[in-house]
C-alpha cells in the first residue's frame, strides 16, 4: 500500500485545481496583504505528508492562522478531498502534564482530581481521503470535458436570456410564459423590456446574433479551451490511470487509525519499555503521533524521561555511542532520583487512557529489568576495576614505585562508592591522570632529594669540598 | 414516455345521482374530472382504461354528498429529458419555435436549430436551410430531443433540440399538398 502515488495525484490536483483558491470573507477588502492564494495548495501538500493530524497542530507547523487554516479545510471538506473528525477530549497535553508535574511536587497522588477538573475541549482533525480525492478529480475532469464538449457542438444546453433592463434572468424553460403575441420576442414578465440571449458561458461574444462568423470564432475559441485543457490537465490524467489499478491507502477514521498507529508503533519499537507509555501518554493528551515524521523514535531512547531525558540524551548522545553499553545503563542509573516522578505520571496516564491500563504492569517489569541491569553492571564495573587495577600494578611494578600504588587502589575505592554514571568516566580519566600526576609527583619526589642534595651539595660546597662550586665560588670571590 | 398505472382519487358525488346507474355516473365524472389533467409527479393523465375498485362511500354532515374512494387504471404520459418526441410545430418566431407533443409543449431555441437553417420572417415564418429543401413552419412535424424538462404541480414544459442526427422535419403537409 503505497501512498506515493496518490500523493502525487494529490500535489497534482491542488496545483491544477486550487491554485488560485482563496478563503477570504468577501467584506474584507481584497489589498496584496491578505491575498492568500496557493495557502490551499501548501495546505494540501502538508497533509500529503500526514495522515490524520489535529487542525492545531497543522496550524502550528505550517504557521497558520488556525481560523484560516480551518476555512481552507472546510473548504476543503466540502471538495470532499478530505475528512474531518471533531471529538471532545479533555485539555491540551501541556495543561495535563503541568497538572502532573504539579502532583509529583506535592507528592500525592492529585493528579486524578486534576483531570476531572480539566475543561472538555473538542479538536478536530483532519485527513486526506484518498479514495474520494480519486472519484473527486476523476468526476471534475469529467464535468470539465463534457461543458466544453457540449459547448462544442451546442448540444443540451438550456439557453438563458437577461433582461436588458432591470437584469432578471430567464431560460428556455420560461419560454412560454415569456412570448408575446404582438411580436416574435420574449418579453421581460417585470419591465416588458425585451429579453437578448445571455451568451454567458464559456465565450462570451456576441453569439446571440446568429452571426455565422460569430459562431465560427465562438467554436474555434473552445476547440482551443479544449485542446490546451487536455494538454495542460495531461500529468493530473496520467498519474490518474496510473493510480487506477493500485490499492488506495485507507486510513479508516480517527480511532481505528489511531489503534492502528499505536499498535504499529508499538511493535515497531518492540519492547523498549518507553514505548507503550508513550503512545498511551499520546492518545491520553489526544496527540496524535505522527509516524512518518519519525521524531518519535529519536526521542524513544530513554524511558519516559520526556523532558530531563530528552535534553540529557542529545547532549550526551554523542559521548554515549562510543561508550561500552554498561555505562548506557549506567544513564538510567543517573536519573533514578527523576524516577518517582516519572513512574507517577505514567500512571496517571494509565488512569486517563484505556489502552494504558497494562502500562503500570509494564512498568513494574521494566524495573525488574532495570535491577537485573544495574546487577551486571555492577558485576561489570567490578570486573573492569579488577583488571584495571592488575593493569595499573603491572605498570606500578615497571616503575617500581609499589608503595605509591597503594593510595592509588584506595582512590578506586572512593570512585567505587560515587555511582555517578556519566561522571564516572571522566573519573576514570582523572584516574589515569591521578596515575600520571602520581607518576609526575613520584617523579617530583625523586627529585626532590636530589634537590635536597644538591642543597646539601651546596651547603656542602659552602662548606668545603666540590670541585665545580669551588671554580664558581672562586670565580664569584 | 406513456405508463399504464393505478391511481386513487377520492370522488364526491352529488346526491341526485344516487339510483340504479350510480355506478355509471361515478365513472362519467371520474374521466371527466382527470383526463386531460397534469400532475407534476406522474404527467399527464391520457386516458382511464378501467376501474380497479370503488370504496364505502361516506356521506357528508351537512351537504348530502357522497364521498367515494376510486382506484382506476390509466395512461399517463410523462416527458423525460433525453427522450425523442415527434411533436406538431405550433410557433415559429425568431427565437426559435415551439411544438406540441400532444399535451406537452416544447420549445425549441434558435440555438439548438442545426446552423444552416436559418430564420425566414415573413407572412409564414420559418426556417429554412440556404439550399431551401427543408423548411421548418408551423403545422410541420419535427421529430425532437427533450433536453430539459420543468415539472411544475400542474403543467410540464419541455425545451428540445432538432440539432442532433435523425432529427429535424418528418413531414411537411404543405410539401405534399
Amino acid at each position: 500500500m503505497s501512498v506515493e502515488p496518490f500523493n502525487r495525484l494529490v500535489k497534482l490536483a491542488a496545483r491544477a485545481f486550487y491554485d488560485d483558491i482563496t478563503t477570504k470573507a468577501e467584506n474584507q477588502p481584497k489589498n496584496g496583504r491578505s491575498d492568500n492564494r496557493g495557502i490551499a495548495v501548501v495546505i494540501l501538500d502538508a497533509l500529503t505528508r500526514r495522515q490524520w493530524v489535529r487542525e492545531e497542530d497543522l496550524a502550528k507547523d505550517l504557521k497558520l492562522h488556525s481560523k484560516q487554516l480551518r476555512r481552507t479545510l472546510r473548504f476543503f471538506e466540502e471538495e470532499k478531498l478530505i475528512t474531518r473528525d471533531h471529538r471532545k477530549e479533555t485539555a491540551k497535553g501541556a495543561k495535563i502534564y503541568n497538572a502532573a508535574v504539579a502532583a509529583t511536587i506535592d507528592g500525592q497522588q492529585t493528579g486524578r482530581e486534576g483531570d476531572e477538573k480539566v475543561k472538555m475541549h473538542t479538536h478536530s482533525y483532519c485527513c486526506l481521503d484518498y479514495a474520494q480525492i480519486y472519484d473527486v478529480v476523476r468526476y471534475r475532469l469529467h464535468r470539465m470535458r463534457k461543458k466544453l464538449k457540449d459547448e462544442l457542438d451546442n448540444k443540451n444546453t438550456v439557453l438563458e436570456y437577461i433582461c436588458p433592463n432591470c437584469g432578471k434572468r430567464y431560460n428556455a424553460l420560461d419560454a412560454l410564459r415569456l412570448i408575446s403575441m404582438d411580436d416574435e420576442d420574449f418579453h421581460c414578465e417585470i419591465c416588458n423590456g425585451v429579453l437578448e440571449v445571455d451568451s454567458g458561458k464559456l465565450a462570451s461574444q456576441e453569439i446571440g446574433d446568429g452571426d455565422d462568423n460569430a459562431k465560427r470564432r465562438h467554436r474555434d475559441k473552445l476547440e482551443d479551451l479544449l485542446k490546451k485543457m487536455e494538454v495542460q490537465l495531461k500529468p493530473l490524467m496520467e498519474q490518474l490511470n496510473r493510480v487506477k489499478d493500485l490499492p488506495v491507502p485507507e486510513f479508516g477514521n480517527l480511532q481505528a487509525w489511531e489503534a492502528r498507529a499505536s499498535a504499529a508503533a508499538r511493535a515497531a519499537n518492540g519492547d523498549l519499555s518507553n514505548d507503550p507509555s508513550k503512545s498511551s501518554q499520546g492518545l491520553g493528551f489526544g496527540g496524535t503521533p505522527m509516524p512518518f515524521l519519525g521524531e518519535t523514535k529519536v526521542e524513544v531512547a530513554f524511558s519516559g524521561l520526556e523532558e530531563k531525558g530528552n535534553i540529557k540524551s542529545e547532549g550526551a548522545s554523542a559521548p554515549l555511542k562510543v561508550l561500552p553499553p554498561w555505562m548506557i545503563k549506567q544513564g538510567m542509573n543517573l536519573t533514578k532520583e527523576q524516577r518517582g516522578e516519572v513512574k507517577e505520571e505514567g500512571k496517571m496516564d494509565g488512569s486517563r487512557a484505556p489502552a494504558g491500563a497494562s502500562d503500570e504492569k509494564k512498568s513494574a517489569t521494566e524495573k525488574h529489568d532495570e535491577k537485573n541491569i544495574q546487577d551486571e553492571y555492577v558485576k561489570a564495573y567490578y570486573a573492569a576495576l579488577l583488571q584495571r587495577q592488575r593493569e595499573q600494578e603491572v605498570s606500578v611494578k615497571k616503575e617500581e614505585e609499589l608503595p605509591n600504588s597503594n593510595p592509588l587502589s584506595g582512590d578506586y575505592g572512593t570512585s567505587n562508592e560515587r555511582q555517578v554514571g556519566m561522571k564516572s568516566k571522566r573519573e576514570d580519566e582523572d584516574d589515569g591522570d591521578d596515575v600520571e600526576w602520581e607518576e609526575e609527583a613520584t617523579a617530583g619526589n625523586t627529585s626532590k632529594p636530589f634537590k635536597v642534595n644538591d642543597l646539601n651539595v651546596q651547603a656542602d660546597a659552602d662548606d668545603a669540598t666540590g670541585d665545580d662550586e669551588d671554580d664558581d665560588g672562586i670565580d664569584w670571590e | 414516455m406513456f405508463f399504464h398505472i393505478v391511481l386513487e382519487r377520492n370522488m364526491q358525488l352529488h346526491p341526485r345521482h344516487f339510483g340504479r346507474d350510480l355506478r355509471e355516473k361515478l365513472v362519467s365524472k371520474l374521466m371527466k374530472d382527470v383526463e386531460g389533467t397534469c400532475s407534476g409527479r406522474h404527467g399527464f393523465i391520457v386516458a382511464i382504461t378501467g376501474i380497479e375498485s370503488v370504496g364505502k362511500g361516506l356521506i357528508r354532515e351537512g351537504t348530502g354528498f357522497v364521498t367515494f374512494p376510486v382506484k382506476y387504471q390509466c395512461v399517463v404520459f410523462r416527458p423525460f429529458k433525453g427522450e425523442i418526441l415527434e411533436a406538431v410545430v405550433t410557433m415559429v418566431n425568431k427565437m426559435g419555435f415551439f411544438a406540441e407533443a400532444g399535451p406537452v409543449q416544447i420549445f425549441v431555441s434558435n440555438h439548438l436549430i442545426p446552423d444552416d437553417m436559418e430564420f425566414q420572417s415573413g407572412d409564414i415564418p420559418n426556417y429554412t436551410t440556404s439550399d431551401g429543401s427543408v423548411k421548418i413552419q408551423k403545422d410541420n412535424e419535427v421529430r425532437l430531443k427533450i433536453i430539459g424538462t420543468r415539472v411544475d404541480a400542474t403543467e410540464i414544459f419541455c425545451i428540445g433540440t432538432i440539432k442532433d442526427d435523425f432529427l429535424g422535419v418528418i413531414s411537411d403537409p404543405s410539401a405534399t399538398t
